[in-house]
């Protein structure tokens, strides 16, 4: 495999004269532009037409005139960092010599380093007196860009042709001049045009409210002084960043982790690795070793790579602000063709859901030892079910299709000092907010059974990993109804770090409580549904931190009474015999010398369960000695529960077990 | 006997106390420290001091910041929640969003209610409103028996889907009252009728566990004023901006969670339109932060969008605020990266800014403003010093090696970038609310409102500023100064046809009744009554719908063309063809109370004498000699050029050079910026 490094330049706009600027100007007009980035995202907020975007699944930036990011907005989406000025420079480049006042261009292209089909960037030019000194660029994810389903999330797809229309760098206005009939080749290859045009006018009005303060901030202080404070904001955050990297000593630090399968290879888990190198006051992320791409959607074009790894690596920097000097800190090499560097024209819409995950994770885990003080297991799978069909409520008259697109929260990883946040939006963002089923079930023929935490979902730990969800549905009269579902990690087991256990699976059951109950899995497509039909899949729960029989036993009392945690599973992941002696009063009791006891015990066996031949543990778990997690907690089992003999998915295994020999047995004294 | 109006705002370090004649219109004020372990402590030691007969108190109202505290505390008494079978987490689920995004170790708030007190009740009713399955009779009894077992007595219901049909949550309400007589039931249906499970459960539960907490207070309150000789009503003010009575406030507890902030904007509404401004930004700028209210067209800003900690939404209609943290006691510090920022921390009454010689070391944005001459070294009620040279250190040490300018441009930076702070939070919101600042003026007050107002307003090209006579005050001052009101709140969703406006209004009529009844029971003269109806309406498949106001009579016609227009003053567009739908509407129903009469100063003509001048620094002017007045000596009519020092009691009014000011018949100064 050849290997693409890419090493972020200091190329700044050496032909736009600079001024010097004083220390108080500079941080009023750095304020100034990330202020000017919300007030257009608030423009956005309150005139677009895709619920996704409405739901926070958007961003907005300033640019430089080379296309550099030099603010963004500070509730932006983490799955779209890093990835702006990609598009940005895009533009530049293929309309090199042709910007010009009045212009505005569009872009969805995953290949040139947008995300995926769905997010669909407006970027306007800024001009003063003729020469272009910036840009504006606003990035939402419409409800729909065509392509073969509805939502344009295309689990089949084996290339980007059945994911919607691809958006190359275009004018959309041309010196001023808003292109009709561009903009209707476009929306008329979606779904609900009309809303789409709605989409395109709210992305172009928030730029152009961008714009006017720009040019505001540019008469107050002149052009040379904005110009230069665009790339003293770059340098600021490069300045704070490499000083912090300094402070640590230099490493390499790697891990592995894994989506779930290839479903035109035979069983295995895809691996992905990131080698992380820390030297000099740089980050090196090395992802050779990691597969080729997939015959699937989950694979990651550029853009969504380095936002993985630019968004993973902020994570442990809170503090510090997002620009393009954040990311010419880091340099990557990746491997061409592969799983995170999908060629032309691999499918990438599913991208958030799998390389996207599995890289900022990954990252998660590397900076954990680096910064062991705010380290993070592994939290839980961005999901997202779509139901779609025919209403067959109300007058037959009346009737029409229905789309329910529902996502989950779920828990996320166990730390250092604490457990695991509990029911939190995704790692790809936390402003995507939950949907009220009260609103779901009018406009779709669907009445909720469930939507509440799930008992034991958490991967055990000294600190446990937050708590999942579980969100059960029964459909209502309807017809011609399908079901698919866009997930990962029903093999590879959101996991623990520093002793901590895995959680539990993703994957969708259908009628779970029935003779013929199904797992349907964690990627799946086209399923089809009847009136009647019950479902359910949980969110998983957070990995743990740390070894779980070194947790406080009032911490798992506590747990007990909330029914976060059962009576059995205290007993079988901690080691705590809990009795119940009034549980109307929430009087329970922790039995401390039958404790120290089990948890004697199972430091004495535990390790070596990891090593039984997995069709032995198969028999245990058909025999019912065993249950589902136990299979995954204690054994490292992988079943297909797909199949309904639920055989062994023997190279899954073995991969699996690897992982938690590493971050879990390794660290078990 | 005189008949004296009481206006208090009990906050968290002072309570401000407004006592007006009405017979004299003679105005007096007290600030006393508050007493937030017995907070009614304060308000009665406060009258005492002022010397006011409690028989001769003919009018008592505040605005109380118990509700909030209780919140952010938990200090309430251990509450219970019944749901719906499979919905037990609602509460604690929320929307699943984080506040912080990039902070993995940043936690939402926990629930006010832990999972083990929360009970699943076997029971539905479906998105038509139907009754799917009936409601598990034993089971209930069961909880109630828990419930007895737990001696828990503060119970809130929120069934799915009740907004459509609450025959449930009643019945679960009916039997509790059954089998806990001792037991304070609040249930979703009488609350907040409306779609979206979790908002309302969070409204629900914030209602829920105040109403112990709301009731003791007001009730002791209630005693004490009682025993004093007062024997009007005890008047709280609610985030609605209106007032409601002791037993109002304890159905309706989480009304008064944002209490203490709405008396600001009240005040701010009521004097711009003394000084004739139609449309009027209000700032409020205290220790730690600074509070920002719109008033549009003389109507304040009304949002169901609040929380008093992210993520719990309390749906009650609430005067809308922005709150930015920074204040005077901001601290001004260097990042790693070299750069100067200000706040978001504070340095808090205690130890407070260097000047204060509290043990303060940092330096702040009052240590800047005294440095800069803005503010005196003697405040002119000569209680408190400020000690300019330990501003000096603070600046010097902390800052001006790091940036390497001297001690005057340090502080005029500090002080540009907390104004800058506070002009780009309202450039914000005016986005937001699709408001163009040029055409507002600018409302300052709280202590430190009126040492910034001049450079926020330029900074935002606001052309003219209105600082009240008493500015520390404003907010007690604006709790005497509101009617009795109570809103109702329904969700609808249906076509803006004939037949979605037929049900639109059988709504509103609805609603109407359950507000007169709450006006019924404070004994309000219908006469004096005053009801207003608003429609949330949006273009069918957006997201986002615009509150739309409802008059008497209007048929569907003109309703649409409101709305259209509104649309369009918001959004700055409008599809006049596109499907329009109703979405919920609001009834508030005003009970007019009568109002006190600011009382007008002496007439005078041309400039006030001034006491002496001193060196204030102007941003682009360098230190200026300025003229100092006293505010106790204008008379009205008396106009004056920037620049300008004003001091007062509770305050210090700084004036830009190029300005005019002018001194208003009730003693606002108009600051025409001319721009």
């Amino acid at each position: 495999m050849t290997v693409a490094r890419f090493v972020h330049q200091t190329a700044y706009a050496d032909h736009l004269e600079k001024a010097k600027i004083d220390p108080v100007t500079f941080e009023v007009l750095r304020n100034a532009f990330v202020n000017l980035v919300d007030q257009m995202s608030e423009q956005l907020l309150k005139t677009c037409y895709s619920f996704v975007i409405y739901s926070r699944d958007f961003s907005n930036c300033l640019c430089d005139a080379e296309g550099n990011t030099v603010a963004q907005g500070t509730q932006d989406i983490a799955s779209h960092v890093g990835t702006l000025h990609w598009t940005a420079k895009a533009v530049i480049e293929a309309f090199a010599g042709d910007i010009n006042p009045g212009d505005v261009f569009m872009i969805n292209d995953p290949y040139l380093g947008a995300t995926h089909f769905p997010d669909v960037r407006i970027i306007r030019p800024v001009f003063v007196d003729g020469t272009m000194i910036g840009m504006l660029q606003s990035n939402g994810h419409w409800a729909d860009v065509g392509g073969r389903v509805p939502g344009s999330f295309d689990v089949t797809a084996r290339d980007f042709f059945s994911e919607g229309l691809r958006i190359p760098p275009l004018k959309i206005c041309d010196r001023g001049n808003f292109r009709d009939d561009v903009a209707r080749l476009i929306v008329s290859n979606m779904r609900l045009p009309d809303e789409r045009l709605g989409d395109l006018h709210a992305q172009m009005e928030a730029t152009r409210v961008g714009e006017t303060r720009l040019l505001e901030l540019v008469e107050k202080y002149g052009v040379a002084t904005v110009v230069t404070a665009f790339e003293e904001c770059q340098a600021y955050v490069a300045r704070v960043m490499s000083e912090r990297l300094r402070r640590i000593q230099d490493c390499t630090y790697e891990t592995v982790d894994y989506i779930d399968m290839d479903p035109t290879l035979e069983e295995g888990m895809i691996p992905i690795k990131v080698k992380m190198t820390i030297q000099n006051g740089r980050i090196h992320y090395d992802l050779r070793g990691s597969h080729g791409y997939i015959n699937c959607f989950l694979n990651s074009a550029v853009g969504v790579t380095f936002s993985a790894i630019a968004a993973g690596t902020k994570t442990f920097f809170p503090d510090v602000p997002l620009n393009s000097g954040f990311y010419r800190i880091i340099d990557m090499d990746l491997p061409e063709g592969s799983v995170v560097f999908a060629p032309e024209p691999a499918a990438t819409a599913g991208s958030v859901s799998g390389a996207f995950e599995k890289i900022m994770n990954a990252i998660f885990e590397l900076w954990s030892r680096v910064l062991p003080e705010r380290a993070l297991a592994c939290s839980f799978n961005l999901e997202y079910l779509l139901v779609g069909g025919r209403d067959g409520r109300g007058d037959p008259s009346e009737r029409q299709g229905f789309m329910w697109y529902d996502w989950l929260a779920g828990g996320w990883g166990g730390r250092c000092t604490k457990d695991g946040a509990n029911t939190t939006a995704p790692v790809f963002g936390v402003g995507l907010a939950l949907q009220s089923c009260e609103v779901q079930e009018r406009l779709a023929p669907i009445t909720v059974t469930k939507l509440e935490m799930k008992t034991d979902s958490a991967g055990p730990g000294k600190y446990r990993g937050g708590v999942g969800l579980e969100k059960g549905a029964i459909l209502g009269a309807c017809s011609g109804t399908v079901m698919s579902y866009c997930c990962d990690r029903s093999r590879s087991v959101t996991w623990g770090i520093e002793g901590g256990l895995p959680s539990i699976p993703h994957g969708v059951w259908l009628n779970p409580e029935t003779e013929d109950r199904r797992f349907l899995g964690g990627v799946f497509a086209g399923e089809p549904l009847s009136s009647g039909d019950h479902f359910t899949r949980p969110a998983a729960g957070g990995g743990g931190y740390g070894d779980p029989l070194d947790r406080d036993v009032n911490d798992v009392l506590e747990d007990v009474i909330d029914e976060y945690v059962s009576i059995e599973r205290a007993a079988k992941d901690y080691g705590v015999v809990v009795h119940c002696i009034d549980k109307d009063v929430c009087d329970f009791s922790v039995d401390l010398e039958a404790t120290s006891a089990l948890r004697a015990a199972q430091r004495q066996s535990r390790k070596d369960k990891f090593s039984l031949p997995p069709s032995v543990v198969r028999q245990l778990f058909l025999d019912g000695a065993i249950d589902e997690l136990d299979l995954v907690r204690h054994y490292g089992v992988i079943l297909d529960f797909t199949q309904g003999d639920t055989p062994v998915l023997a190279h899954t295994t073995e991969q699996f077990r690897q992982s938690l020999r590493q971050r879990s047995l390794s660290h078990w004294s | 006997m005189s008949s004296v109006r009481v206006a208090v705002d009990v906050g968290g370090t002072f309570t401000d106390i407004f006592l007006m004649n009405d017979d004299d219109g003679t105005i007096n004020v007290h600030k006393v420290p508050s007493t937030p372990s017995d907070p009614g402590l304060a308000i009665i030691d406060g009258l005492r001091s002022s010397g006011v007969p409690f028989s001769e108190i003919k009018h008592f109202s505040h605005g109380t910041t118990v509700g909030t505290n209780a919140l952010i505390t938990r200090e309430f008494p251990r509450a219970a929640l019944i749901t719906t079978k499979g919905f037990r987490d609602v509460l604690e689920i929320r929307d699943s969003t984080k506040t912080e995004l990039w902070d993995a170790y940043w936690d939402m708030p926990a629930p006010y209610i832990k999972r083990r007190d929360r009970f699943e009740l076997d029971e539905r009713v479906d998105a038509k409103g139907q009754v799917v399955t009936p409601l598990d009779r034993q089971e209930l009894i069961e909880i109630a028996r828990i419930l007895r077992k737990r001696e828990i007595t503060t119970i809130a219901v929120c069934l799915i889907n009740s907004y459509l049909n609450s025959v449930h949550e009643h019945e679960v309400r009916d039997v509790l009252r059954a089998e806990l007589p001792q037991a304070i039931v609040t249930i979703s249906a009488d609350v907040l009728p409306e779609m979206f499970e979790f908002p309302r459960t969070a409204t629900t539960v914030a209602n829920a566990v105040l109403a112990p907490v709301v009731g003791t207070y007001m009730g002791q309150l209630t005693t004490r004023l009682r025993d004093g000789g007062y024997d009007g009503n005890v008047l709280v003010l609610h985030s609605g901006g209106g007032v409601m009575t002791a037993e109002a406030a304890s159905h309706h507890s989480a009304r008064l969670a944002a209490s203490g902030l709405a008396g600001g904007a009240v005040a701010m509404r009521h004097l711009s339109q003394l000084c004739g401004v139609k449309h009027a930004l209000g700032l409020d700028i205290g220790g730690t932060s600074s509070d920002i209210s719109i008033m549009y067209d003389g109507d304040l800003r009304v949002t169901q969008d609040w929380s008093v900690e992210p993520g719990y939404p309390i749906r009650f209609p609430a005067i809308e605020l922005v709150t930015v943290g920074a204040g005077g006691g901001s601290l001004a510090w260097i990042d790693e990266g070299g750069t100067l920022r200000s706040g978001p921390e504070s340095a808090k009454a205690v130890p407070g800014p260097a000047c204060y010689s509290r043990g303060g070391s940092k330096p702040t944005t009052t240590d800047a403003n005294l440095i800069l001459g803005r503010l005196g070294q003697v405040l002119i009620g000569g209680q408190m010093k400020l000690d300019a040279s330990a501003s000096a250190t603070a600046i010097r040490e902390h800052l001006c090696s790091a940036l390497g300018m001297d001690l005057h441009e340090t502080a005029a930076a500090v002080l540009r970038l907390a104004n800058v702070k506070i002009a780009d939070a309202i450039r914000v919101l005016s986005i937001q609310k699709g408001y163009d600042p040029r055409e507002f003026g600018l409302v300052a007050f709280g202590g430190a409102g009126p040492l910034h107002a001049c450079e926020v307003a330029q900074e935002l090209a606001i052309p003219k500023i209105i600082i009240p006579p008493h500015p520390g005050i404003t907010s007690a001052m604006g709790c005497a100064l509101v009617d009795v009101r109570h809103d109702a709140t329904r969700t609808l969703i249906a076509k803006a046809d004939e037949s979605g406006f037929r049900e639109l209004l059988g709504l509103s009529h609805q609603a109407r009744t359950q507000v007169a009844a709450l006006l019924d029971s404070e004994g309000i003269d219908p006469g004096n009554r005053r009801y207003d109806y608003f429609a949330t309406m949006r273009y069918v498949g957006q997201w986002r719908s615009l509150n739309v106001r409802l008059n008497e009579n209007d048929t569907l016609e003109q309703v649409l063309a409101a709305f259209h227009a509104e649309h369009r003053r918001e959004f700055a567009y409008a599809h006049e063809e596109r499907p329009v739908e109703f979405f919920g509407l609001r009834v508030t129903g005003t009970g007019l109370l009568n109002k006190p009469v600011l009382p007008q100063l002496p007439v005078g003509t041309g400039e006030p004498t001034a006491l002496g001048t001193r060196q204030v620094f102007f941003e682009g002017y360098g230190f200026v000699d300025t003229p100092v007045y006293d505010r106790h000596l204008f008379k009205a009519g008396q106009a004056f050029a920037g620049p300008a020092i004003v001091e007062q009691f509770d305050s210090t009014v700084v004036i830009v050079p190029g300005s005019r000011t002018v001194v208003e018949a009730h003693g606002n100064l108009i600051v025409d910026l001319g721009v």
